[in-house]
């Protein structure tokens, strides 16, 4: 009894020193930056250490509470089994609330205890030194989580084993997946607190020199990928696992995931122009301010329960905490920005609207609505429901007709901003430079209606992937063609291969949304039926057994070769049915079968859904190549900070008078 | 500062910040306050709901009963008429079971007064899981198995148990979501005989 | 001049816009081919929510009201000609407002349709304000003397790197 006692001891015991290491250690760099103390400066790294130090004990304990089967714990008791296999008994740990925090807790320490290590020559900066105690100060905040309102090593009752530890939910126990999409989204929500700490440090300290952004871009772009990566994964799970086919729902979870991503995204385009013009420093401030306070508000959606979602935890009593978190940031922030944002703002002007950095406002004036259409659909419901106190829906359609024509600008945006130059472009010079990729648009676009492509909103999005494409490739071939394979590095070029990976995303995206093909057919054993111009024959309809599950597969030859095996689940312990799709997949188009409840194995009789969905492949690589592309972009390309570089060239003198 | 101060002057500025701050600030906070005031889980109301069906005749659909039966509402007209759906495997419905069986008793008594019970069965049920379902619990009236779902979607039934009220002219007068109780059930059904016996 | 540069000119772009126009003229009227009564049910069952489950879509849904209302929708679809938004409506009416994905475009729900097109134009807006006050308010024009300087730094940047 006394190891099963200690498991709950140990982590609230870590959980507590570590709240108080983070506490202490803002409180200590604060004091130490107003009294300029170079003596309290030093002790604040043995704090930095000692909370990552109670995150990883905490996270420790509860693996091993899990390995261990420790039943007095409650949290083991809702997500542990005696019969879970250890890859999803492992996962356990964020497969609900309580366990999600701590996970999330683990990484925000590793990030803080990173940045002191870092810059651990510097802390006396005021401008480093604050941005630690902003991420102290967060640290701290969900240390207080997962002590109060979300603990999960409070002590369980004895457990009644006919009704409890059944193992997590069973969506999250079937697939290899649920390893690797959690961390790695919340590596991409955790990492947005670095550069939004610096954000509120240069905003503290007034510094408005360009130090504090390059102290940031490289974390912001190691966020923005880990997030992309993540959401990308989460819609390879919902494909593999969910049985209806589809990668993105626009479910308020994924829109959650959705909006840091877009506000993000805007941060590291504008960014550069900030660095190249000084300018837009008040708008990049707020960027970030909003990718981080759109974190919070996305947990707190999908963790309170206000907003309904299948991905929602059950209820608990961590909204109001969550909810406090969004005003105190959004309130410091908006203080801070109205205090200091006029000070900040940099004298400088946009020449022309047709110019690189035209094209980045006007890139980031659409990622801003796009996040505001999409925070608006999600919550409208809550609204109406506070004004009339009735229920309506706000889903797919909505979500689906907003964002096509805003992603089509944008696509066509990624076209032409890469060809301007900054400061101000010619007529000429774009038609010069657009030309190549003009016609790789069209080439695209009379391709796709030759192989068969038919409406406008598919056919508008290849012909502007095309071009998009054309355009990113155009300038990887001249930068390759300059510096060899040092053109694929740096932000630009690392850039336009992250864009190839968007672009060929949104083609996938567009052609499997309008152009699936599916049927259903109930057949007999034996028997054979085709569809789209593939046959499908049924081999045999087979119970099976696993100790958690009891349920159904069929074998369906396509096209006479190899037989695929859709299934049914049914987790004994929750009775769930967990529909398992078997897909063909090949570049062109996937074939996916999913079996439906009422085939009979007895009679051999089975009821299949087929779906025919062209380039979902493409979505994987495309994700791959996005991932590739922010390394490509994290490593320092050509310096390209010079006022000498061509691409800031003066305007000619003829221009300056005429202005 | 004071450089940052004269490029302002020179450049003819006035401060704009903490209007837009303000601004940002007023919309943030009703969204705010929209959240902090919502209340969080699925709240839907049970008891009396109302129904588009309310006041009008009760569609007239088709079914067949466990027992092989044809089953037609409208050939119902005459009498007072309460539809229950159920399943036998939610488990509200099996705490409302007994308050079922002692309504159609206490209905019984009334002779031609009485209201005729009718159980719709929303699928997967088996007729085998009913039969099982009633020999264990009692009650002997008729259950219509809804295979197609027509009666889920024709009275707009997305969670059993709910239970209807349908008069003797074939309108739907009531509707009560949720598990119900014998009393309030005959009560419901005794209110509305009096208001269709003033008309 | 160079040949390459003069295509690029005035006949390379007609033509392009030429090649455009009709693909996509041909693209876009062309029939796509009859819908299976399955791919109607899809589309129709995509567009409303499932009335007791979270945030799912009666096509995702796999409990047994959904169940009802796709069979209902194979129902309608296959013995009526009722529209597509004729069934939906059907259904909406049957099971309550929250099932209605697309909001309606009357009353307070029109609101969110209206607000992102009112943030659009404001945007728009804003930006063409900034753009002409940025216009007629440039500050740090360079005079000759910068212009000195920065070829200077020039010269002797590229005499550095040779």
């Amino acid at each position: 009894m006394l190891a099963e006692g200690l498991n709950g001891l140990l982590g609230h015991t870590a959980l507590i020193v570590g709240f108080a290491a983070s506490l202490f250690g803002a409180l200590a760099l604060i004091a130490a930056i107003r009294l300029g103390n170079a003596r309290l400066i030093k002790t604040v790294m043995p704090y930095g250490w000692l909370a990552l130090g109670g995150a990883v004990m905490a996270v420790v304990v509860m693996e091993r509470g899990l390995i261990t089967r420790d039943w007095q714990l409650a949290y083991v008791q809702r997500v542990g089994s005696r019969d879970t296999p250890a890859l999803f008994n492992f996962t356990a740990l964020w497969s609900a609330l309580e366990g999600s925090i701590l996970l999330w807790l683990l990484l925000l320490a590793v990030y803080t205890a990173i940045i002191m290590h870092r810059y651990r020559a510097r802390l006396a900066d005021p401008l480093v030194g604050w941005a630690l105690v902003v991420m102290f100060f967060v640290t701290a905040f969900f240390f207080f989580l997962a002590l109060g309102p979300t603990d999960a090593f409070r002590a369980g009752v004895t457990p009644d084993f006919t009704a409890c530890c059944k193992g997590p939910n069973p969506l999250l126990q079937n697939h290899v997946l649920v390893l690797f999409h959690p961390p790695i989204l919340y590596l991409g929500y955790v990492g947005f607190t670095v550069p939004f700490a610096f954000a509120i440090a240069a905003l503290v300290t007034g510094r408005v020199g360009e130090g504090w952004l390059v102290e940031t871009r490289r974390w912001a772009l190691f966020a923005w990928g880990f997030l992309t990566v993540g959401i990308v994964l989460g819609g390879w799970w919902s494909y593999e696992v969910l049985g209806w086919g589809g990668v993105w729902g626009w479910d308020p979870v994924e829109n959650a995931s959705f909006l840091p991503w877009l506000t993000g995204t805007a941060y590291i385009h504008s960014v550069m122009v900030q660095e190249r013009r000084g300018m837009l420093r008040v708008w990049n401030l707020s960027l970030l301010v909003a990718t981080f306070s759109l974190t919070i508000l996305g947990t707190f959606l999908t963790r309170s329960g206000v907003v309904n979602s299948v991905h929602a935890f059950s209820d608990s009593t961590i909204g109001p905490f969550l909810l406090g978190a969004f005003g105190v940031v959004v309130l410091v922030s908006l203080g801070l920005i109205a205090w200091r944002g006029d000070r900040l703002r940099s004298p400088g002007a946009i020449d022309s609207p047709i110019s690189r950095e035209g094209a980045f406002l006007a890139n980031n004036v659409l990622l801003a609505l796009f996040a505001f259409v999409i925070l608006l659909g999600t919550v409208f419901p809550l609204i109406v429901e506070a004004k009339d106190n009735r229920k309506i829906a706000v889903g797919s359609p909505f979500f689906d007709t907003m964002s096509q024509p805003i992603g089509l600008v944008l696509l066509f945006l990624m076209a032409v901003a890469p060809a301007l130059p900054w400061r101000k472009a010619s007529g000429e010079l774009l038609r010069d430079r657009l030309f190549w990729p003009a016609w790789c648009g069209a080439g695209t676009l009379a391709l796709s209606v030759f192989l068969g492509a038919t409406d406008l909103a598919p056919l508008l999005a290849f012909t502007f992937a095309g071009f998009a494409g054309g355009a990113a490739i155009r300038q990887l071939v001249l930068a390759t063609r300059r510096q060899g394979y040092r053109g694929l590095l740096g932000r630009t070029n690392g850039g336009m291969v992250v864009h190839l990976g968007v672009i060929i995303i949104a083609v996938a995206l567009a052609a499997s949304n309008s152009y699936t093909r599916s049927a259903e057919f109930t057949m007999m054993k034996g028997e054979t039926v085709s569809f789209a111009g593939h046959t499908f024959k049924v081999l045999d309809v087979l119970d099976f057994t696993t100790p958690r599950t009891v349920g159904i597969k069929a074998e369906i030859s396509i096209d006479g070769g190899q037989a695929y095996a859709p299934a049914i689940s049914k987790y004994t312990a929750f009775g769930m049915d967990v529909p398992t799709p078997s897909v063909k997949t090949s570049l062109v188009q996937d074939i996916y079968l999913t079996l439906e409840n009422g085939s009979k194995p007895s009679t051999g009789e089975a009821k299949i859904k087929v779906f025919i969905k062209p380039m979902v492949v493409w979505l994987w690589i495309g994700g791959t190549l996005c991932a590739f592309g922010t390394l490509l972009a994290a490593f320092p390309g050509k310096n390209r900070r010079r006022p000498t570089d061509a691409v800031s060239a003066p305007i000619p003198l003829d221009e300056v008078a005429s202005v | 500062m004071s450089d940052v101060e004269a490029v302002e002057v020179a450049s003819g500025r006035r401060p704009v910040a903490p209007f837009i701050a303000l601004a940002v600030a007023l919309v943030l906070g009703s969204l705010f306050w929209v959240l902090a005031t919502s209340k969080s889980g699925p709240t839907d109301t049970l008891g009396l709901v109302d129904s588009p069906l309310i006041g009008k005749p009760a569609p007239a659909v088709r079914g067949t009963t466990a027992d092989g039966a044809t089953f037609e509402l409208s050939r119902r007209k005459g009498s007072w008429v309460v539809v229950n759906f159920f399943n036998s495997r939610c488990v509200p419905c099996k705490a409302e079971h007994p308050a079922l069986v002692a309504f159609e008793q206490q209905q019984t008594t009334l002779g031609a007064d009485g209201a005729e019970l009718y159980a719709i069965d929303q699928p997967p049920d088996s007729p085998a899981e009913i039969m099982a379902f009633f020999a264990e619990r009692g009650g002997n009236w008729p259950v219509v198995l809804d295979d197609d779902g027509l009666f889920n979607v024709a009275f707009g039934v997305a969670q059993v148990p709910e239970t209807f009220i349908i008069d003797p002219d074939g309108i739907v007068r009531m509707r009560w979501a949720g598990a119900i109780d014998s009393v309030t059930l005959a009560l419901l059904v005794q209110q509305q005989r009096d208001i269709y016996g003033l008309q | 001049m160079s040949a390459a540069s003069s295509v690029k000119r005035w006949p390379g772009w007609v033509l392009l816009a030429f090649v455009v126009a009709g693909c996509l003229a041909y693209g876009v009227t062309r029939d796509a081919g009859a819908r299976t009564p399955e791919e109607r049910v899809e589309e129709i069952s995509k567009q409303l929510a499932c009335p007791i489950c979270n945030g799912e879509t009666v096509y995702e849904s796999r409990n047994t009201a959904s169940a009802s209302i796709r069979a209902e929708i194979k129902n309608q679809v296959s013995t009526t000609d009722a529209s597509d938004d004729a069934i939906i409506a059907y259904v909406v009416q049957q099971f309550g407002a929250k099932t209605q994905l697309l909001p309606r475009a009357s009353g307070f729900e029109s609101l969110v349709w209206v607000i992102p097109g009112v943030a659009l134009v404001c945007a728009g807006v804003g930006l063409f304000f900034s753009f002409r006050k940025w216009r007629t308010n440039v500050d740090t024009v360079p005079d000759a003397a910068d212009r000195a300087r920065v070829e200077a730094a020039m010269a002797a940047e590229d005499s550095g790197e040779s």
